[in-house]
């Protein structure tokens, strides 16, 4: 563990990682208290003040309505961090346990659960979710699932894969000679040599979910307003381009921020913890 | 030859069974849409009676499972229904609407490969390099940011404050060119009208390499990766030892090797192109399948969106089967792994 | 790279060439996709343009005044329910066919059965038949006043033409053509469809053998493109390759395009904007709840919000729930406003308590506007103390929600148009108890008096008549305050200097009906 932080604080382009991520996340958290109009972030209209460009004290202008647009982007990103953690905690377990049991099981589990993960990555990941989000009310809580139903899938075959060469070696003989239960080596065996490639795929897709989510909120599917949202802003404001070039460009910026840094993390864990897909 | 094609036969037979299970799938979904379809297609002032006579004759009153029924029977006949948002048949919709979007894409393909794989060659031959960190960085931006803020910037930039590209359409209002394949590059080429081609190139640009930015910073990494890798195996280094020219040596001996698992990531790139069409195309007023597909979503046109989504997994399971050829054609190893699995 | 823009700047050279080199006037014009061509399903603003250039109507509506004029029919009579045509003999349809009473009888038997877009307004017509080539009499089941303006939603489809080109189905009439329609023109109108693409683009072009004369200054080809998006739309106006906008473009856009010196073209008169107070759902189940919002709205701050220039805005001040111009409205100057006393004077009275109930003011994701109109309600309501949220609801959605009383946001924000520019097709749809549930009926309103002064307006034989039913109908409307009236729809296009559209420009020549300033034949392109 000391030995990966001390590899990625060796690294100009990781270290960069982490202090966005670090920016991102603390000033998402700690929103109400680092930005200048936390209100703004609600149904607020202010017309005397309506699509400013960027001026003291709105750095990033404001939007059609007069809200404070930075304000309204740091909003944006506790949402866009709950979601993809939500999304991660839902889909990973269960991606994971499908992998492995089709993986480790075989037969007709692995027909069945293997077929059915190719099902649903067959069709594309962003088309998947628009159906889904079609389907239901656009609220964040739906939008989590629409994300989630299309990344479990990932998990599961990267899963299945490790497991088709992890079945073959010594220590899972072993324990079956010994006679542990399925279960066992499955959870218990199995599973824990999966954990640095899925550490580092969560740590990758924290940052594709969240380009996800703003690709869903762009297309209008997504988490509505007032809440906050990079995609939605991103699309609003596409109606004013030239003119009121900020209510565009600075949300954009603020995904590839994000997404940016978790990119960067991730590629480091991949060098570290030494495995390519 | 012949293993190939038992290949071939072997994924297509498994791509059919895909595909039926996205139908279901995808059927169940556009089924559970809450809402009167026949109400919202006919609008407000229609009356009672309209609304139940095109809700008949749309099998809306009867249950999932005949609807079902009634929608394979269509489909055997290569009918996908009426849409409620075009008033016309889908099928006809999707023939208008596919080649521009599969213009785009395949566009898009090809910048990726092009400029992806270079960079990543590039990179590979100086890992560690300034240029190796240049490349990294530029290609983790492009997969960093979603298509359609690519698409705002690059519009932005090279359309609005530098006017060198057009900002909307596939081609210049005064070509009038037959619409024979509806692919305007392969149509304006029967017609013989180049200027037209180029017209058409130049309004495929911008759109296209918006598309294709996260697709070349993937197929730069992992070019890369993998190239650094073969790099490191014994016969390079002896290759290297004999003295043979660096490029040499890594065009010949590097890059063939890692093409192989490049391949089968551009598969997956293009899918997810397919997929993130439909953001630059809202952009760009590009008038394909994937604004269509937006826009009957958001009316909840039941048929006009089982046959979107059909179509483009449809086109996705076929690209995917493509680069399985083409890695079996490359290295015969995979093809007998996998037979062995 | 400099070779790139070396190359970009040749073609685009050589575009600019080729643009010059073509003396052709030519309109470039927008709206949103899809473009419907089949007149039977026309009911959205790009289907009616198409129709009233491709498609021709027995009537007219009078240009600056009320009435109509003949058109494909020459004269007319009436008595009782049964109308008599008398057909011009000089029409050609566009494919040479001549146009009898046959292809009148004919259009009116396909809308009925094909039952979608507008044919409602054809319900009531019981039969119709052709008494000679160029005589066609059509009687209705039961009196209904405003028949003759139904007419300009009649367009005359070439019978000939549609039976040689009839496509699958059951029966004698097989798809009534409607394959072939929806992808060709079929009419006798001034401009020929030459390439129809429902997402992308129609091209027209002048029909030479029109049966009215047309201005050479008229546009030779019309192109009608879809769904382009706002930021295309400012920038191709701005480079001289647009020359008409769309209404639809955010009012901000709307003022840049304008400060940058093109021109304002409107169309009014024809329908309002309102917000729809919910009258089944508690408190505006209580008409002092509703009348206390009616008079907290701040009617003149509103109608700042769509301003596009100094004095023009995207409406027009309301008097009341009629809009200006049509039978029953109040006059122009009697404009609404703001009173808080009143309001909160109507709020005391009403049987709820403001501390016991938040209001939903929703509003329609697909018109991003509205969304400046609920934060200014939810504003003007928080200062005589009532809360309330906003709730974003794709149209989809909404107007699914919308056929229970209970699923129907407090306030829904919608404009309503009269399809025929009479207030039947204005009022009718909104406030008659039988027509509650429907995206605009939002109120759910089921008032015996309302419903008995609607039908009055529909049966009065002579205009005093229907004036007098509206009348009393605006009173009525307004004291049970079913609605706020927040202001008479003013629609406003953007053209570019050169363009000269008289129906959009001089109130003289505005033919109140929505659309209609479209006729390209009126248009003049320097």
């Amino acid at each position: 563990m000391t030995r990966t932080v001390r590899i990625i604080l060796s690294s100009p382009l990781s270290i960069t990682g982490v202090l966005l991520i670090g920016f991102v996340v603390l000033s998402a958290v700690f929103a109400d208290l680092v930005t200048p109009f936390p209100e703004h972030s609600g149904t607020v209209v202010d017309f005397a003040k309506l699509n400013q460009p960027p001026q003291w004290p709105n750095i990033m202008g404001t939007d059609l309505v007069g809200r404070d647009l930075f304000s309204r982007i740091i909003f944006a990103y506790r949402i866009s961090l709950v979601l993809g953690v939500v999304v991660l905690v839902l889909a990973v377990p269960t991606g994971v346990t499908i992998g492995l049991v089709a993986g480790y099981l075989g037969g007709w589990p692995r027909f069945v659960l293997m077929r059915t993960t190719d099902v649903f990555l067959s069709i594309p990941p962003l088309v998947l979710a628009m159906s889904i989000m079609g389907v239901l009310e656009p609220t964040l809580m739906n939008g989590m699932i629409a994300v989630t139903v299309m990344w479990w899938p990932w998990y599961s075959r990267l899963v299945y894969n490790i497991v088709l060469a992890e079945r073959e070696e010594g220590y899972v003989l072993a324990a079956e000679i010994i006679g542990a239960s399925r279960l066992h080596i499955m959870f218990r065996e199995i599973l824990p040599n999966c954990f640095p490639a899925i550490i580092t795929k969560m740590t990758l897709d924290l940052g594709f979910v969240i380009l996800i989510a703003s690709s869903l909120s762009f297309l209008g599917l997504g988490v509505q307003p007032p809440t906050p949202d990079l995609g939605s802003m991103v699309a609003e404001g596409a109606k004013y381009l030239p003119d009121s070039w900020w209510l565009t460009v600075f949300p954009g910026l603020a995904i590839l921020i994000a997404v940016f840094g978790f990119n960067l993390l991730g590629d480091a864990l991949r060098d570290i913890l030494g495995n390519e897909q | 030859m012949k293993a190939v094609l038992g290949l071939l036969a072997g994924r297509l037979a498994i791509s059919t069974l895909v595909l039926a299970g996205v139908s279901v799938l995808i059927f169940g979904i556009a089924r559970v849409i809450p809402g009167n379809p026949a109400r919202i297609a006919l609008g407000p002032n229609a009356t009672k009676e309209q609304v139940a006579k095109l809700a008949a004759e749309l099998h809306l009153d009867e249950p999932i499972w005949i609807q079902y029924g009634h929608f394979v029977r269509d489909l055997s006949r290569g009918e996908l229904g009426i849409s409620l948002y075009t008033n016309r048949p889908v099928t006809t919709d999707i023939a208008q609407f596919l080649p521009a979007t599969l213009e785009l894409v395949l566009i898009a393909g090809i910048l990726m490969i092009g400029i992806g794989l270079p960079l990543g060659m590039v990179a590979a031959k100086y890992r560690g390099g300034f240029v190796d960190n240049l490349v990294r960085i530029v290609s983790l931006l492009g997969v960093s940011a979603p298509s359609f803020v690519w698409a705002v910037i690059l519009m932005l930039l090279f359309a609005f404050y530098l006017p060198l590209f057009p900002i909307a359409g596939r081609i210049d209002t005064e070509f009038a060119i037959e619409h024979v394949t509806g692919f305007l590059l392969v149509d304006s080429l029967i017609a013989g009208e180049f200027r037209a081609f180029g017209n058409a190139m130049w309004h495929l640009f911008l759109p296209a390499f918006a598309l294709s930015l996260s697709g070349i910073g993937q197929a730069a990494r992992l070019t890369r990766a993998n190239m650094v890798e073969t790099y490191e195996k014994p016969y390079i280094e002896m290759a290297r030892s004999y003295g043979f020219p660096a490029w040499r040596i890594a065009r010949r001996y590097a890059f063939k090797p890692s093409l192989i698992p490049s391949l089968t990531i551009i598969g997956l790139d293009f899918a997810a192109m397919l997929g993130n069409a439909f953001l630059v195309e809202a952009i760009f007023a590009w008038p394909g399948l994937s604004r269509y597909g937006v826009a009957v979503i958001l009316r909840k046109d039941l048929n006009a969106i089982v046959g979107t989504v059909l179509i483009i997994s449809a086109a996705f399971l076929i690209a995917n089967l493509i680069v399985d050829l083409l890695i079996a054609l490359l290295n015969p190893r995979i093809r007998y792994a996998r037979s062995a699995r | 790279m400099l070779k790139l823009t070396r190359l970009v700047a040749v073609v685009a050279a050589l575009a600019a060439l080729s643009t010059a080199a073509l003396a052709e006037r030519v309109l470039r014009v927008d709206e949103v996709a899809v473009g419907e061509l089949d007149p039977a399903k026309a009911s959205d603003y790009a289907d009616s343009m198409l129709m009233f250039n491709v498609y021709d109507t027995l009537v007219l509506p009078r240009q600056g005044g009320p009435g109509h004029v003949p058109h494909l029919a020459e004269s007319w009579e009436q008595s009782g329910n049964d109308y008599t045509f008398k057909l011009r003999s000089d029409v050609k349809f566009q494919s040479g066919n001549s146009m009898t009473a046959e292809d009148v009888v004919f259009s009116m038997e396909r809308m009925q059965t094909i039952g979608q877009g507008l044919s409602f307004l054809f319900v009531d017509v019981e039969s119709i038949e052709a008494l000679d080539a160029h005589t066609v009499r059509i009687s209705l089941s039961r009196p209904y006043a405003p028949f003759l303006s139904s007419l300009v939603r009649l367009p005359i489809v070439d019978k000939a033409l549609v039976m040689a080109n009839l496509g699958e189905g059951e029966g004698e009439m097989k798809d009534w053509g409607q394959a072939y329609l929806s992808a060709n023109g079929g009419g006798s109108g001034a401009y020929m469809v030459e390439s129809h693409n429902p997402q992308d683009e129609t091209v027209m072009v002048k029909n030479p053998g029109y049966f009215l004369p047309i201005s050479d200054m008229a546009p030779d080809r019309v192109r009608l493109r879809y769904g382009l998006e706002a930021a295309t739309v400012r920038t191709l106006v701005a480079q001289g390759e647009h020359d008409i906008t769309s209404q639809w473009l955010p009012p901000e856009v709307k003022r840049a395009l304008v400060s940058d010196g093109n021109q304002i073209l409107t169309e009014g008169g024809t329908g309002s904007f309102y917000f729809k107070l919910n009258s089944q759902k508690a408190p505006f189940d209580d008409v002092h709840c509703r009348l206390a919002v009616a008079n907290a709205y701040d009617y003149t701050s509103g109608l700042k919000l769509v301003e596009i220039a100094e004095g023009v805005a995207e409406g027009t001040p309301s008097t009341g729930a009629i809009s200006v111009g049509m039978f029953g409205a109040n006059p122009a100057d009697q404009t609404l406003s703001r009173d808080l006393d009143g309001a909160k004077a109507h709020l005391a009275q009403c049987m709820h308590d403001p501390a016991d109930f938040s209001i939903e003011i929703s509003w329609i994701a697909e018109v991003p506007v509205e969304e400046r109109f609920a934060l200014l309600l939810q504003a003007n309501l928080a200062e005589i103390g009532i809360k309330s949220s906003i709730t974003k609801i794709p149209w989809a959605v909404f107007s699914s929600n919308v056929e229970s009383a209970e699923n129907t946001p407090h306030v829904s924000q919608l404009f309503v148009t009269a399809v025929t520019g009479d207030p039947d097709t204005l009022l009718w749809g909104q406030y008659h108890s039988t027509a509650a549930g429907t995206w605009q009926s939002a109120e759910h309103l089921n008032d015996s008096e309302v419903d008995s002064l609607l039908e009055a307006g529909r049966t009065a034989t002579t205009d005093e008549g229907r004036e007098e039913a509206y009348a009393a109908l605006n009173q009525r409307l307004q004291a049970i305050a079913a609605s706020v009236y927040v202001f008479d729809r003013q629609t406003v296009f953007v053209g570019r200097p050169g363009i000269n559209v008289p129906a959009l420009s001089d109130p003289e020549m505005a033919f109140g009906l929505d659309s209609m300033g479209f006729a390209f034949r009126l248009i003049e392109v320097e």
